[in-house]
């Protein structure tokens, strides 16, 4: 693969991609400008670094994984980033059910804890598999499907089908 | 799918597109495509003339000497806004100054330097002009353009003028491109030709790296793309600088390294410069005339 075929097929994929490179930033901002910066900064990224992308087929995962770190910067800045504390989890844990009720579900999956969110995002909204979302977020597989699967509980969404065996075991949200 | 989620997806993906990002995903691409094949040709004229004058003053003493004992000259070099392009109808702006130094008795430096001004400042406005309308044929939107200059260092002996171009489409990116001229000898000075050999790229890249992490570990909210601070993207890390880095020398003889808009850190941090301490390229500089 010569460089400038990879230049050629970047520039493809994010011209037919730019729709879901900027949701997937707007999912960390909430704002356009924000988002549109994340946009172009990662765009500037990726065409510098696109000689360390190995694996032409691997391009989507990579390019979302510098989104996520170039929203991530931006948040870091904003000071927006809260990192995930016991006392959060617990109160998203223990919500009562009719507290919950009034709650906007967007509001709801934008308080979602960031590590918790990306995995949904990536997994069910940006369709990528479970090894591409690994990979954007330099998890291990397992850790993506429990943080999936916790995500899931803290929206107390019930998956039959794409839920983890291990929810049984762990009881149920209700 | 559970039906919530659903609900959760959809209003994910209803996430109204800006009319923007056709031009900033246009903009970064053409950016990233022409950034350096301008660079390049316009450093090849330029460079080309200086790397000869910096070479006859550095080997030759006696060369220098005799210029030097002209010191009525440095003073009066100045620099003033040669042209102003201007745009403004409300949604999209442009505003171009041209600077230009006169007063160099040198002149063939004096016509490069501002033939240079000139000839970027006009692809500039031309540029905007044709995105300008692509933009009104989809409908309109935002845009702007700011290209001015600053002088940043003036003594006796330097002339330092950085040209700034601010684009704004939805968000923004800057560049800065520094000249540094040496009144006195009337000369136009290079990074390479303030050295003995290409030892110096690794020593300041070094240097830089080690600036990095100490202003991110005294403040957080500064990043930088560097090895040892724990980026989950090594690739993007700053590795050495260019061997014609944008760079200037400020009032106190120190050199400055100038780094553009996401060269070097995330977009917030805009524009980034670090001071070299000269103390760490005793070894490598031609002389301390005029870094000390």
């Amino acid at each position: 693969m010569g460089m400038k075929n990879n230049r050629a097929m970047l520039e493809q994929f994010i011209v037919d991609y730019k729709e879901n490179i900027y949701r997937l930033a707007y999912s960390y901002v909430h704002n356009k400008a924000d988002a549109l910066d994340i946009v172009q900064e990662s765009i500037y990224k990726a065409m510098k670094t696109k000689s360390s992308l190995q694996d032409p087929g691997a391009m989507k995962s990579w390019f979302y994984r510098i989104v996520v770190h170039t929203a991530l910067d931006l948040l870091r800045k904003q000071k927006k980033v809260q990192p995930m504390e016991e006392e959060q989890l617990h109160a998203f844990m223990y919500q009562s059910e009719d507290a919950y009720a009034d709650v906007d579900i967007q509001q709801t999956l934008e308080q979602l804890p960031e590590k918790y969110r990306a995995v949904l995002v990536l997994r069910f909204f940006e369709d990528l598999t479970f090894e591409e979302v690994a990979d954007v977020l330099r998890e291990n597989i397992n850790t993506v499907k429990t943080r999936l699967y916790q995500a899931l509980k803290l929206l107390r969404i019930q998956m039959e089908s794409t839920a983890p065996e291990r929810r049984r075991e762990n009881g149920s949200t209700s | 799918m559970d039906r919530r989620l659903e609900q959760l997806k959809q209003e994910y993906s209803q996430v109204p597109i800006p009319e923007e990002l056709d031009f900033v995903v246009r903009e970064a691409l053409n950016q990233t495509r022409r950034r350096k094949p301008v660079f390049r040709k316009y450093m090849a004229g330029v460079g080309a003339a200086a790397i000869v004058l910096v070479a006859g003053i550095n080997m030759s003493p006696a060369l220098a000497q005799p210029l030097s004992e002209v010191p009525v000259v440095g003073s009066i070099v100045k620099v003033l806004t040669f042209r102003e392009y201007k745009i403004d109808n409300g949604t999209t702006q442009a505003n171009i100054q041209v600077p230009a130094i006169t007063n160099l008795e040198n002149k063939t430096l004096e016509q490069t330097l501002n033939n240079k001004y000139l000839e970027e400042s006009k692809k500039l406005y031309d540029d905007f002009i044709v995105e300008m309308n692509e933009l009104k044929q989809k409908g309109g939107g935002h845009m702007g353009v700011d290209s001015g200059y600053v002088v940043k260092t003036d003594t006796d002996r330097i002339l330092a003028v950085g040209r700034y171009v601010v684009n704004t489409v939805g968000s923004s990116s800057t560049t800065f491109k520094y000249d540094t001229i040496d009144k006195e000898n009337q000369v136009l000075l290079t990074l390479p030709g303030l050295f003995r050999d290409d030892q110096y790229i690794n020593l300041i890249s070094e240097t830089i790296k080690e600036q990095m992490r100490e202003q991110m570990k005294a403040d957080p909210q500064k990043i930088y793309w560097v090895e040892g601070t724990g980026n989950e993207m090594p690739e993007s890390n700053f590795k050495a600088i260019a061997p014609d880095q944008s760079f200037y020398i400020n009032k106190d003889g120190k050199l400055v390294i100038v780094f553009d808009k996401y060269e070097v850190a995330p977009g917030y941090m805009g524009v980034v410069e670090f001071t070299i301490l000269t103390s760490a390229l005793a070894d490598v500089l031609v002389s301390n005339e005029y870094i000390k």
